[in-house]
């Protein structure tokens, strides 16, 4: 009896949040808006978090060493909120880093990896079983999941990549003439079907903070914020963004910032 | 690990200093900085592809920081370098077929660079249908740009109308500095020939953008 009290409960909330959705979907007028938030809630994403722990732990590389002594900003292996703060200066490598460039030095310097090995499998092929980095950065930032974006500017250097970054969003060039601000400058805009997130505007930009590394249904794997910068430069028709550089950090040092305040909630899951 | 930490105390401790002092750089010292990035963070096929990434004068002045506006003098410039860019068909037609421009509209693919690897294809996709709706009833269409269904009957299709389709098409700049719209014949992006259909795609009585 309880249990056939506890299901009806659950067949009744699961009716609420049915109904409770529709007149949110006809107010914004989004017939996506359903299917999105039902593939959301089933996150296949959730199971490149173990994985990427399990990297993390174990003894691997020429130097046979684990990760439990890289520092992300809060001391060795402190992981709890480091992805917050990041990217931020470190001392160490005198850069502003971010948490693939952080997880490269580490890789490198801790484990013995070859750099260039990493950076050529960093972003694995669509529908393969993804790379050691993506599973790694996805579990790292999840262990900063329910805390808020609250990265700081106060050391010059990240003074500097946050003008860097802001500068490169409005930068128009190649035969689009396209910067970042024109297909994310606005609100509600889509290139085809696919959503533009509205980055000049707060609560679009904290999307963008809380929700990379994602899971991205169209490639079947886990893809992180490094992918999400060079997938545009694609399109844009320009040259190949190189992983973990300058670029990519000022980009992402910009829109971090911006997006302090966010809850960060991975994996996302995008189209 | 003592050893490390210590390090890392003895080169922390005077940027712990520095900080509170740190200021926003001054803007050219920001452009130094970011464009150095962009010379030393792409790679490319050929040397020549990495050109794609060295902005042209109007691309420099239509890169404009958040809600900056541009003056009078820099739009004028920008219609200047624009209406002096565009080139017409060497046949001089400026209405081509609207089944060819269709086709090309409709295709978003086309000199994307991955793996080291050009996109070869015998011509660019044309790229519309990614930001503007045009035959009524599509669905899989972008609204970065306004809507263009219905162009033709909304406008008709006198030389008139060819003529400031074609080079709006080719270079909008010299109509609206900076825009959003791409420069898709000045680019290169696009040939006179494949804006010419496209031309009648958009002004044709006949073409689907402009179902009754």
């Amino acid at each position: 009896m309880p249990r056939k009290q506890n299901s009806i409960t659950a067949l009744a909330v699961v009716c609420l949040a049915t109904w409770g959705a529709a007149p949110a979907m006809a107010q914004s007028g989004d017939p996506l808006a359903v299917g999105r938030q039902m593939l959301a809630e089933d996150n296949p994403g959730e199971l490149w978090i173990e994985r990427g722990k399990t990297l993390f732990h174990q003894k691997r590389g020429p130097q046979d060493a684990s990760l439990e002594q890289c520092d992300f900003g809060l001391g060795p292996g402190k992981l709890e909120g480091a992805t917050t703060r990041l990217p931020r200066y470190f001392p160490d490598t005198d850069r502003v880093q971010d948490l693939e460039s952080r997880l490269l030095t580490c890789m490198v310097q801790l484990q013995g990896f070859n750099r260039d090995d990493i950076v050529k499998r960093a972003i694995s092929p669509a529908g393969s079983n993804g790379s050691d980095v993506e599973a790694l950065t996805l579990y790292i930032t999840s262990r900063s999941n329910g805390m808020k974006m609250n990265v700081s500017l106060s050391h010059q250097k990240e003074y500097d990549m946050y003008k860097a970054g802001e500068y490169l969003f409005y930068r128009r060039s190649g035969q689009t003439d396209f910067a970042c601000v024109q297909c994310h400058g606005g609100a509600n805009k889509r290139i085809r079907l696919q959503d533009l997130i509205h980055m000049t505007d707060k609560k679009g930009v904290q999307e963008v903070v809380s929700t990379w590394p994602a899971y991205r249904g169209a490639h079947f794997v886990v893809r992180t914020m490094q992918w999400r910068l060079s997938d545009c430069f694609w399109q844009m028709r320009l040259p190949e963004l190189t992983y973990a550089s300058d670029v990519s950090i000022a980009l992402t040092t910009y829109l971090h910032y911006q997006g302090n305040g966010a809850v960060i909630k991975v994996p996302g899951f995008k189209r | 690990m003592n050893k490390t930490w210590l390090k890392w105390a003895a080169v922390s401790t005077p940027a712990l200093i520095a900080l509170g002092c740190a200021t926003y750089p001054d803007q050219a010292t920001t452009r130094q900085v970011a464009e150095k990035m962009v010379s030393e963070d792409f790679t490319a096929p050929t040397p020549a592809l990495l050109k794609r990434l060295v902005q042209d004068r109007s691309q420099q002045v239509c890169s404009k920081i958040g809600d900056a506006k541009l003056t009078q003098e820099e739009a004028a410039e920008v219609v200047k370098l624009a209406r002096d860019s565009i080139r017409y068909p060497a046949a001089g037609k400026l209405v081509g077929d609207w089944k060819v421009g269709e086709k090309l509209a409709l295709d978003g693919a086309g000199d994307r660079i991955q793996g080291g690897i050009l996109e070869k294809r015998k011509e660019n996709g044309g790229l519309c249908q990614n930001c503007h709706a045009l035959a009524p009833g599509e669905i899989n269409v972008g609204n970065v740009g306004p809507s263009l269904t219905g162009y033709g009957l909304q406008r008709g299709n006198s030389e008139a109308i060819a003529k400031l389709t074609y080079e709006r098409i080719y270079n909008g700049w010299a109509y609206a500095p900076c825009s959003n719209m791409p420069r898709l014949g000045a680019t290169g992006h696009l040939t006179p020939e494949q804006i010419s259909h496209m031309v009648a795609y958009l002004i044709d009585p006949q073409s689907p953008v402009n179902t009754k």
